[in-house]
């Protein structure tokens, strides 16, 4: 059966009503549970897959993505509106996001973040469908030191996000990376500052650590000052859309973050973490007045938006064709296709062409369905901003602790999430950037373990990070990005400023 | 001179936090060699560099000039209570008394004097939760401290 | 003053708590809690789910899933610990019941003492999984590679079932494997199929998709009988020089608080078992790789302090060397 056919087949998968109507139903409840702050796509999709044990497997499979993406954009909205990002992407969108809603400028963060991630589905879908074959072998031909190399690569590349002082990026990066070690240690087995609490020994909760760094700690800054200030007036649909000169910042970042997002997004991993760092550190080095980021850029949205959205298409390529999940999104979607009696794999492709090519089709109705659903909501969205925040911010706390919560309902992680947040607001204080913290923790476990097991499996015998040619790649492009910032320093000192 | 005191304390507890995590894993976990590294290798590791990146901080500091950003001590000890309490008492009270006393303690430092609003605010604050969480999403919470 | 509040609350709740515990045959008087120590769309809860549709109907009330996940299930069982005994029951795999206390230092409860067993409900074996292309081709072909050369496995975690399997195996075959931990069956299945280890010992429905599609093989199956989703794959037990009695299996209870009423417990492993001879039960359940099984509170009892005794000296032997 050839590709068109396929794609045939799929489309009468696809447009069946009930499947539209889940599809539909799936972005709507998405998009509202993910507004909720702590509440990711995780946390919705657990909360909803009861719901899909009575509808057939495609249906079910297309409500839970259409849930995915809804959450994921979901979250965009709190990130921008509000400073409440539950993932380590979304914190990458409110590093420009937030600015430019403070700016007044929120509709117009929100229409890019909708746009961007729109485009970067569609891009990503469409990779999907011309490389899915190459995408699939990828997963295989990564061990543990590739993933090593590489996982160091998004680190040192993406730790100019912060702005600032390098070497308070670099602290924040490497106290992420000794939180990450919090828990019990892959390779031995060893508990690891646990302290005697069996709830540690699962590692610190990410969506407590995302919620006291940036939500708590943004809450705290702004009790006293926030109602003092001009709250946006009602928003015209005139102010929603971008200007020209908006637009015409949009379609380079977008097109160079789908590219990350595909490809990382196709590695069993964090794909999606790394590829928004990475699209923003991008950015950042090819725009002519970098200062802007942070500020306000609209490509710090549309970038790092494009590709986590890519990415969270072309993970589905492992997922689906090698019955291998790369996160524990993924784990889930896969374990509710087992339910329905479907075994994904290898042969999927073969045995079930149609239901993979109906899930990647319902894939780009669902994005569609986001879209059209979301841009006449942008004003709804918007106008949050308008409650005072003494109103507002009581029902955030609240809120972020059920969010927390509803991760693996341990009141612990909400005891956490106090100590965190007031950590939070000290390093806002001191302009320490808590988004790099974050890519610390996120990469430093798999960095970690993955240079051990490649080691452990080589025998203790480090050439191996060398021999094996993508390994060495990434090793190499590594060295060269630490020798640039060396030499950049250097002329730095040398003739100041 | 006002010295560069963020970066001064913040660099000064990145030294202590880097030292303290680097000798209580060196202590505490096998460090392992080069071509096999123990549980401890890492965090010691890390902690020494975080302790060297602190001192890079906070050593340029003294000699600079820095602004100084308020402390907002009543409303970081409010917000924090508030989750405090709603993480310690929600499986002892339930969804609905947490939620309104955590929503009551959070309101405090809001820049507006006055009881009644603050109980509104918290009675309204309670229904929302319950609403959207227990009667929308069904998550399983006790509601009330009798439902435990 | 919140003191006195919370405590008259408290109050309430007792009272309620003593009406509650009325004598077994009105038993479930409320909502029956089941806690299980991993997350939402798990083997293991997806296991409780089965069993807690049906069980609801025939209990007359609710029976309300909980998701407590941490600590490789050990958490579930503490949570359940935490409820109202006849209420709060737990369904969880092995692991906590068996090798958790040795291996978690923190471990708050004592298997024998707080910890009444229910019924057992599904039993998987595992299956020894290699690439495809690998030069060997049964059990004894793969002993031979074995000692010839360090062949390297991989697990889904240290004392995990997979690893204590392997090394149970290993002294069994008296070969010797490296050990490479990883996180999860997926990994390890892209680790074999990008031949960066040899071999690993797999949940069978993990290692199906990518048997069928010619992609690794499967050189024998860890239980007595041969195992229904794996018919084709040869037992291990009595052939390679491995003792007849050779069996490691991992397995899915309910269990209950110690304190829980006798004649309650009695009335679950009644209705579990029941269930458990519904055939579209049995299928969903084999569809997922596990296998019914139905027994009484004292099988599963001997179940775990056999199993204990045996991956005891499994971990024993870990930590010698």
């Amino acid at each position: 059966m050839t590709m068109w056919d396929g794609l045939l087949s799929g489309l009468s998968v696809a447009l069946q009503p009930a499947v539209l109507i889940y599809s539909l139903f799936g972005v709507f409840l998405g998009t509202l549970v993910g507004v909720l702050p702590g509440i990711g796509a995780m946390a919705a999709i657990s909360l909803l897959l009861p719901l899909t044990y009575y509808i057939s497997a495609e249906a079910a499979l297309v409500m839970l993505a259409g849930v995915y993406y809804g959450a994921q954009y979901g979250g965009a909205v709190a990130s921008i509106l509000l400073r409440l990002p539950g993932t380590p992407q979304s914190a990458i969108t409110t590093l420009d996001g937030y600015p430019m809603a403070r700016q007044g400028r929120a509709g117009i963060a929100l229409f890019t973040a909708m746009v961007s991630s729109f485009a970067g589905s569609i891009l990503g879908i469409i990779v999907l469908v011309v490389l899915a074959g190459w995408l699939a072998g990828l997963a295989t031909r990564f061990g543990a030191a590739e993933y090593a190399a590489m996982m160091v690569l998004g680190l040192v590349a993406a730790s100019t996000v912060g702005s600032g002082r390098p070497a308070k990026s670099m602290a924040m990066v490497v106290l992420g990376l000794i939180l990450g070690c919090v828990g019990t240690d892959v390779n031995s087995g060893a508990q690891r500052f646990t302290f005697g609490q069996t709830q540690l020994m699962d590692g610190i909760n990410l969506v407590a650590l995302a919620m006291g760094l940036f939500g708590v700690a943004e809450v705290i800054g702004n009790i006293r000052s926030a109602d003092s200030h001009g709250r946006p007036r009602r928003i015209g649909l005139r102010e929603l859309v971008p200007s020209r000169a908006d637009l015409r910042q949009m379609p380079g970042p977008i097109l160079r973050g789908t590219a990350l997002g595909s490809f990382f997004g196709a590695l069993p991993g964090t794909g999606s973490t790394i590829s928004s760092f990475l699209s923003y550190a991008l950015e950042r080095r090819v725009s002519r007045r970098p200062e802007r980021f942070g500020q306000g850029a609209v490509e710090g949205v549309a970038g790092p938006e494009s590709a986590n959205n890519a990415a969270s298409i072309t993970a589905f390529v492992p997922t689906l064709t090698l019955g291998i999940p790369g996160d524990p999104i993924m784990a889930l979607m896969l374990g509710a296709l087992v339910i329905h009696g479907i075994q994904p794999g290898p042969m999927m492709l073969d045995a079930r062409p149609e239901m993979f090519w109906g899930l990647v089709i319902s894939f780009g109705i669902g994005n569609l369905f986001l879209l059209i659903l979301n841009l006449p909501l942008i004003g709804m969205w918007v106008s949050i901003l308008r409650i005072p925040f003494r109103w507002l911010y009581p029902a955030i706390i609240v809120f972020v602790c059920l969010g927390v919560y509803s991760v693996r309902g341990a009141t612990f992680d909400i005891v956490m999430v106090a100590g965190i947040g007031a950590i939070g607001y000290l390093l806002t204080l001191a302009k320490f950037s808590p988004a790099l913290l974050l890519l610390g923790f996120v990469l430093g476990p798999m960095i970690e373990t993955n240079l051990r097991r490649a080691l452990l499996i080589s025998r203790g015998d480090p050439m191996v990070f060398l021999e094996r040619p993508i390994a060495c790649g990434f090793v190499l492009v590594t060295a060269a990005l630490i020798l640039m910032a060396v030499v950049k320093a250097l002329r730095h000192t040398r003739q100041p400023a | 001179m006002q010295r560069d005191q963020h970066d001064l304390f913040g660099g000064g507890i990145l030294v202590a936090l880097g030292l303290a995590v680097a000798g209580y894993a060196a202590m505490h976990y096998d460090l392992g060699t080069m071509r096999q590294m123990g549980p401890g290798f890492f965090p010691t590791a890390l902690g020494l560099v975080l302790a060297g990146l602190g001192l890079t901080i906070a050593v340029p500091a003294w000699w600079r000039a820095g602004e100084r950003r308020g402390f907002v001590g009543r409303e970081v000890l409010c917000v924090i209570a508030a989750i405090l309490i709603f993480g310690l008492l929600l499986g002892q009270l339930g969804l609905v008394v947490t939620t309104a006393l955590a929503a009551v303690v959070a309101s405090i430092p809001a820049p507006k004097p006055g009881i009644v609003w603050r109980l509104v605010l918290a009675a309204g604050i309670t229904a929302l939760t319950w609403a959207i969480f227990i009667a929308g999403l069904r998550m399983t919470i006790p509601v009330w401290p009798w439902s435990l | 003053m919140p003191g006195t509040f919370s405590r008259s609350l408290a109050a309430i709740a007792t009272a309620t708590l003593m009406t509650g515990a009325a004598a077994a045959q009105d038993w479930p008087t409320g909502p029956v809690h089941v806690i299980v120590g991993f997350p939402a769309g798990s083997s293991p809860d997806t296991i409780a789910r089965l069993i807690a549709e049906p069980l609801a109907e025939r209990l007359g009330q609710p029976v309300v899933v909980e998701n407590k996940p941490g600590a490789g299930g050990v958490i579930g069982v503490q949570q359940m610990l935490a409820g109202r005994a006849g209420h709060t029951f737990g369904a969880t795999i092995n692991g906590p019941l068996t090798t958790s206390p040795r291996l978690v230092p923190d471990v708050s409860y004592n298997v024998a003492e707080d910890i009444a067993p229910v019924a057992l409900v599904a039993t998987s074996p595992l299956v020894l999984a290699v690439a495809a292309d690998a030069e060997a081709d049964d059990l004894e072909g793969f002993l031979e590679l074995a000692r010839g050369g360090d062949l390297a496995y991989g697990s889904v975690g240290q004392g995990s079932g997979a690893h204590l399997t392997a090394e149970l195996f290993a002294n069994a075959a008296g070969i010797e494997m490296l050990h490479v931990p990883f996180q999860s069956y997926a990994e390890v299945t892209t680790s074999i199929m990008g031949r960066e280890i040899d071999a690993g010992f797999m949940a069978p429905s993990a290692a199906m998709p990518q048997v069928e599609a010619g992609q690794m093989k499967m050189l024998g199956v860890t239980s007595t009988e041969p195992f229904p989703q794996v018919p084709d794959v040869p037992v291990m037990a009595g052939t390679a020089g491995l003792p007849e009695d050779f069996r490691a299996e991992l397995w899915n209870a309910f269990i209950a608080p110690a304190a829980t009423d006798p004649a309650v417990i009695d009335r679950l492993n009644t209705e579990i078992n029941e269930i458990l001879e519904d055939p579209q039960v049995q299928e969903r359940l084999l569809s997922m790789g596990w296998q019914a099984a139905p027994g009484t509170t004292e099988e599963l009892a001997a179940r775990i302090a056999d199993d204990t005794e045996v991956w005891g000296a499994v971990i024993d032997q870990i930590e010698a060397n």
